[in-house]
């Protein structure tokens, strides 16, 4: 078995490939996910009904269908109705568009949760609009959504390895390539699973760190 | 107008896709909770390793998992057919799931009905049997019909290895009949049905305990 | 029901200090004394709940909680032992401790028929009996959620009584209820102390020790500093502490 282990590390710049490839394309989904999804939370807490029910039927259909289903749909369906677009364009579309319904939806959660003094605060002070959102609400949302963005934010790793299907050479996909060069699918995908493990462990950890730094800015 | 073979073909895939699903939930429920007393009964030895099992478990993404079963498993000398390897994918990983769900449940049990418990002469046994579990896995049911829902919308996974679920139907259809549309918006919609009723009921039972036996 | 010489720590903390402490067949005994003074911790060593550091107790003369062989002396019970005795001894927590998924009814019977094995039937029709005399008997198939603190303490009660222990501990039964409510509760205790039970109550309500107890013990930190009959505990107490005491809660 050690040999074998062996034998599937001398592909470590594969696996790099990969893990990268997953970093990056995961990174990229949670910093625009999670602006856009600032701006989608607006609608979902609308008080127009005719808004709010729009943007409530864009999440809730986004967040009943499957990733790897997306995934299909944004390679297949957009070329057949004339969208040209490449396997990665595709890809990075459905991580947006299932990552911002899931962000939004965290975001409301916490906003409706959030007590009405903090708006009522900001107003006094002359703050209104898009300013109250960025230096009032905004910040107290993300604090208080914290663990749970970074609870999605690993959720948004792991969806990534769908994305081997259609053909996007993460980390899954480099695993995949690898075993069935090397024909040593155990230990190859124990690799992968370790790596796994290490990305989330970490995202958890610095969401706990970014915990700690927010409590200490709590007035509590 | 509306093609009928391909919404049976669909029904058949959404059939698959439901009772391989809804196995490995009846199979990782249970599982769930074995592993969830492990660790709550400090079993020596045997906790440590399922707290490193429901970690790794639970940090790994489906399809990963279920390329390790299906061409890892084989390669120790079993033979393994798909749909197999997609049981054991989908029970290992909810039941990863579940035991976080029912450590959490009994872990933070409130200390004075385990002392009245105590007071009253049941031993920690039958104590866990008679006050413990039966609010649990009351108290666990709105967490673990979310589960579900997470389980059924993982369940693509396994059409990755070869299992003809209601994605991989979808995806043949589009192949054979060049129009991609119909199939999939059409697989999404029934995925959409099973999620939402899966949801609804959520709440439904949510609301049921809160009102009858107040947070548990 | 005795207790001798009984000494508890928790760390360096020395929370009972050579308590001793008896409790006589059909004797109803009120336990005063400011808060930390022990007293719960007490009542908690005497169902076994709390291990003391030493010390003994005896329940109808037999020693409970450690056995009497063994070369080096003591050999402390076994689990199963224990929960053998705990059903001999009932117990009615500040708390309450209902059950929560279980109804009225359903709390008063779970322990007698999973835990004594007496037959179902004889259970029920005791506890609606017990229901009965508590007041409560219409709630019989509500949960403990629907249920005031005062109805919830005396199901409670009810299922302490269910068991028939031999003694009754009650830990500052009516401390967690609104005032509006203590009454009812005091009045079913009364109503037991009346009837010749065996109980050892743990309480603030001085009006009511007066009133309910045969015997009055007064601790304070981790000592027992003043026992009597409650006239003369009442009327003259004999130590400045009792003194002090019975000034600060007039």
């Amino acid at each position: 078995m050690i040999d074998h282990f062996a034998r599937a590390l001398t592909q470590w710049p594969l696996f790099m490939t990969g893990l990268l490839n997953t970093i990056w394309l995961c990174a990229s989904t949670a910093v625009v996910s999670l602006i856009l999804a600032m701006f989608l939370a607006i609608p979902l807490m609308s008080h127009s009904l005719a808004v709010r029910t729009v943007a409530r039927l864009f999440v809730d259909s986004v967040r009943s269908v499957p990733f790897l289903l997306l995934a299909f749909m944004a390679y297949y369906c957009l070329p057949a109705v004339g969208v040209k677009l490449s396997s990665w364009t595709a890809a990075l579309i459905t991580l947006l568009v299932y990552n911002t319904a899931y962000f939004a939806e965290i975001l409301r959660g916490a906003w409706s949760h959030l007590p009405p003094q903090q708006e009522e605060g900001g107003r006094a002070f002359g703050f209104t609009g898009v300013r109250l959102l960025l230096y009032i609400i905004g910040p107290q949302l993300f604090i208080a959504a914290g663990p749970v963005l970074g609870n999605q934010l690993i959720q948004v790793i792991k969806d990534s390895a769908f994305l081997m299907v259609i053909t996007i050479p993460e980390l899954t996909f480099k695993a995949n390539q690898i075993q069935s060069i090397l024909f040593v699918p155990f230990e190859t995908f124990i690799i992968a699973g370790c790596l796994y493990w290490m990305l989330c462990n970490s995202v958890e950890w610095l969401v706990r760190r970014l915990e700690l730094v927010a409590q200490t800015r709590r007035a509590r | 107008m509306v093609d009928w073979g391909m919404i049976a073909n669909l029904a058949g895939g959404a059939v698959t896709t439901l009772w391989i699903s809804g196995i490995s939930i009846a199979v990782g429920i249970p599982l769930g909770l074995a592993l969830a007393l492990t660790r709550v009964f400090r079993l020596p030895l045997l906790s440590q390793a399922v707290t490193a099992y429901v970690s790794i478990v639970r940090a790994t993404p489906v399809v990963t998992l279920a390329l390790f079963v299906f061409f890892g498993v084989p390669a120790m000398g079993f033979t393994l057919s798909p749909i197999v390897a997609a049981f054991i994918t989908l029970t290992i990983n909810t039941s990863a799931f579940h035991a976080e769900i029912w450590r959490a449940s009994i872990v933070d049990f409130p200390q004075g009905q385990s002392e009245a418990a105590s007071a009253f002469g049941m031993t920690r046994l039958q104590a866990f049997r008679l006050i413990v579990l039966p609010q649990a896995w009351r108290a666990s049911l709105p967490p673990m019909v979310n589960e579900m829902t997470f389980l059924i919308k993982s369940s693509p996974a396994i059409a990755v290895i070869g299992v003809v679920d209601l994605t991989r139907t979808a995806s043949r259809i589009a192949a054979y009949t060049y129009d991609p549309l119909p199939p999939y918006i059409s697989a999404a919609f029934i995925y959409a049905v099973v999620v939402f009723s899966l949801v609804r009921t959520q709440r439904v039972i949510e609301r049921m305990i809160v009102r009858r036996y107040g947070v548990l | 029901m005795q207790v001798r010489g009984l000494v508890k720590s928790f760390g360096a903390l020395r929370v009972l200090d050579d308590v001793s402490l008896t409790v006589d067949a059909g004797e109803t005994v009120c336990i005063l004394g400011p808060s930390g003074s022990g007293k719960s911790t007490l009542l908690r060593c005497i169902n076994l709940l709390e291990t003391p550091q030493s010390g003994e107790i005896y329940l109808r003369g037999e020693r409970v909680g450690f056995r009497e062989e063994g070369p080096n002396g003591q050999v402390r019970m076994s689990e199963r032992e224990m929960a053998h005795i705990r059903t001999r001894i009932g117990m009615v927590f500040q708390q309450f401790n209902l059950w929560p998924h279980l109804t009225a009814l359903g709390n008063i019977t779970v322990t007698p028929i999973r835990i004594l094995k007496r037959p179902k039937h004889e259970v029920e029709a005791e506890a609606l009996a017990l229901l009965e005399k508590v007041g409560l008997v219409d709630k019989r198939n509500e949960y403990p959620i629907r249920l005031s603190g005062g109805q919830q303490q005396r199901v409670a009660i009810a299922r302490a009584l269910a068991m028939r222990p031999e003694v009754l501990l009650f830990d500052e039964p009516t401390s967690s209820l609104d005032p509006e409510l203590v009454g009812e509760v005091l009045s079913v205790i009364r109503g037991l102390a009346d009837e010749g039970r065996t109980m050892a109550v743990v309480t603030h309500e001085l009006a009511f020790a007066r009133e309910a107890a045969d015997h009055v013990v007064f601790m304070d930190a981790g000592k027992v500093v003043e026992t009597g009959l409650p006239d003369e505990f009442f009327g003259s107490p004999k130590t400045s502490r009792a003194r002090q005491f019975l000034e600060r809660y007039r």
